[in-house]
């Protein structure tokens, strides 16, 4: 039995695996036509070795750091604002989705608007939030936040909504207080819904910041990134910095997947009836 | 028997009248009071700004309105590139999903890698697709239309595939079991069966997709090439302190979306109406 888990377990990676190997290949193969074709093959399409390489390449690039320190030392401006803002946008849209629930006079307000606001760019409106705080730092804050807010709030809302009616029976038979009711029935059966959200948020956060961060240069992932756009350092930088912020957009939304696992009370029970049927 | 009666508020939130006034005019005098504030300059205060950076409704109405030509081209532009992008990458999505619930094994390990391209931040992608489509023509505009009708439809893919997937596949408790016992074969399998089924996830998609591809196109439009397009006016406009200028465009940018999310929810009202929409 434990066998076959693993079996299937193998393959599946291996399924992965060879997709991306595949993707690579593709990569790989359109590189070498572009290197044979083109006058800049790096500023089109480097192959995959050349950006890996200058990873680990000491050679200083900017200011006496190398590629990797570059991509680093601005990824943590970046990134900490963009978690800031996230956090920020999850309290404010969780508390508005309980609001909502509580209150029928602020979900009717509310719920026009929520579906309005994702029709706003707010990543267009940026240059106008940083004209509005003066700062860059806290206008990535801001943005990240207003990005992070709408799904985490709809998505609880749908979680909050979706109780069915014979669990509301039941606390009504416990005579259960209102608190009671939310703490112990809604707020935990809304949280695979609230993980969904944070899931679709955790990227946009971050894709938030990078956005913001071309605007003003001062620093940060998306700045070194127009930096390098322009030929103001060299162009492996830009390719480090997609590969990079690639990489950080998928982990965030795996490490959303694996704090849902860590913390929600359902997925406990998933894993305790799965070790239930193991040991069967 | 004395019968209690109850209280307004409750006969209140008893009458489906009522209930159907309230939950359009509540929304709407919201909005009427921010405008107000707006208008009125306490907003401003509020958030310590002059009326420069955050020009009164009157003012951006009035930018608009003398402007039409211009708004309504780059407008024009930006809506082609959302749309093209959103029908092609959807297209191309669908099929992808298709693909995956033919070949089921295989197919969900590269719904895997599709979803990891849904994390890519649109900020990575918008120039590299410039770079690639530098040959494309010789013409800036084609080519610059070009690379963001890519980023688009990237961005539209993976949703789509990931709903349409679920719809091929979620079917209803023994309509396989059915079908085989009718000997049915895969051909109608998928055509009576998991087509269908998969309409209403299609929309779900779409309802995703929509706000993601002109937000897509505002922001690819700050790295192409070519100057056109509301996104790319947005930020012309702020490097050259125009701010009033750029809230109109961001205004016509919301009408855009406003306009398309319309359009597919009629759609999805038509084509939807026989069902039971979840």
């Amino acid at each position: 039995m434990m066998k076959t888990i693993t079996k299937i377990k193998n393959s599946k990676a291996l399924v992965t695996l060879v997709w991306v190997l595949g993707l690579l290949v593709i990569w790989e193969i359109f590189a070498f036509i572009i290197q044979a074709t083109k006058r800049t093959p790096e500023n089109i399409m480097p192959h995959v070795w050349q950006i890996f390489y200058s990873l680990i390449d000491p050679k200083p690039v900017s200011n006496g750091m190398s590629c990797l320190q570059v991509v680093l030392f601005n990824a943590g401006q970046t990134l900490s604002r963009a978690g800031q803002g996230f956090m920020i946008g999850t309290l404010i849209g969780f508390a508005l989705a309980i609001l909502m629930k509580l209150s029928h006079i602020v979900e009717k307000i509310a719920a026009p608007y929520l579906m309005l606001i994702q029709l706003i760019p707010i990543l267009g409106m940026a240059p106008i939030i940083l004209a509005m705080t003066h700062d860059i730092g806290s206008s990535r804050i801001i943005i990240a936040a207003i990005l992070t807010f709408y799904p985490v709030a709809t998505n609880t809302l749908a979680g909050l909504n979706s109780v069915e009616k014979q669990k509301y029976e039941l606390m009504y038979s416990y005579a259960a207080k209102k608190s009671t009711v939310y703490f112990k029935m809604l707020i935990p059966s809304c949280i695979p819904y609230f993980f969904t959200g944070l899931k679709i948020a955790a990227p946009m956060a971050i894709t938030a910041s990078i956005l913001v961060d071309t605007l003003q240069g001062d620093g940060g992932l998306g700045c070194m990134l127009s930096q390098s756009l322009k030929h103001a350092m060299s162009i492996y930088v830009f390719w480090d910095i997609v590969v990079f912020s690639a990489v950080i957009g998928v982990l965030s939304c795996s490490l959303m997947g694996w704090i849902e696992n860590a913390v929600s009370p359902l997925k406990r029970i998933e894993r305790k009836t799965k070790k239930k049927k193991e040991a069967a | 028997m004395i019968k209690k009666r109850k209280s307004l508020w409750r006969r209140l939130r008893e009458n489906k009248v009522a209930q159907g006034v309230s939950s359009v005019l509540l929304p709407v005098l919201f909005g009427v009071l921010i405008l107000a504030l707006w208008q009125g300059q306490i907003l401003h205060k509020i958030f310590n700004t002059d009326t420069n950076t955050l020009p009164l409704p009157s003012r951006i109405c009035h930018i608009i309105i003398d402007n039409i030509p211009a708004f309504a081209q780059n407008a024009l532009y930006t809506l082609l590139v959302a749309v093209i992008g959103l029908v092609i990458g959807s297209i191309i999505g669908y099929l992808i999903a298709v693909f995956a619930a033919t070949f089921q094994k295989w197919g969900k390990g590269g719904l895997t890698i599709v979803g990891a391209f849904n994390a890519i931040p649109i900020v990575a992608l918008a120039p590299v697709m410039t770079n690639w489509t530098k040959d494309i023509s010789n013409d800036p505009n084609i080519r610059s239309m070009f690379a963001k009708t890519l980023v688009v439809m990237i961005v539209c893919i993976a949703s789509m595939s990931i709903n349409a997937f679920r719809g091929l596949t979620e079917l209803k408790p023994f309509a396989l079991d059915l079908m085989k016992s009718y000997a049915a074969k895969k051909s109608t399998v998928f055509f009576k069966l998991r087509l269908p089924n998969s309409v209403p996830y299609v929309f779900t998609a779409l309802r995703v997709s929509v706000p993601i591809s002109i937000i897509s196109a505002v922001v690819s439009e700050y790295f192409a090439e070519y100057i056109v397009g509301v996104g790319r006016e947005i930020r012309e406009n702020i490097v050259l302190g125009q701010y009033p200028t750029a809230w109109a465009y961001i205004v016509v940018a919301c009408l855009i979306g406003l306009v398309m999310y319309g359009v597919l929810m009629l759609v999805e009202s038509i084509v939807l109406k026989n069902r039971k929409v979840k």
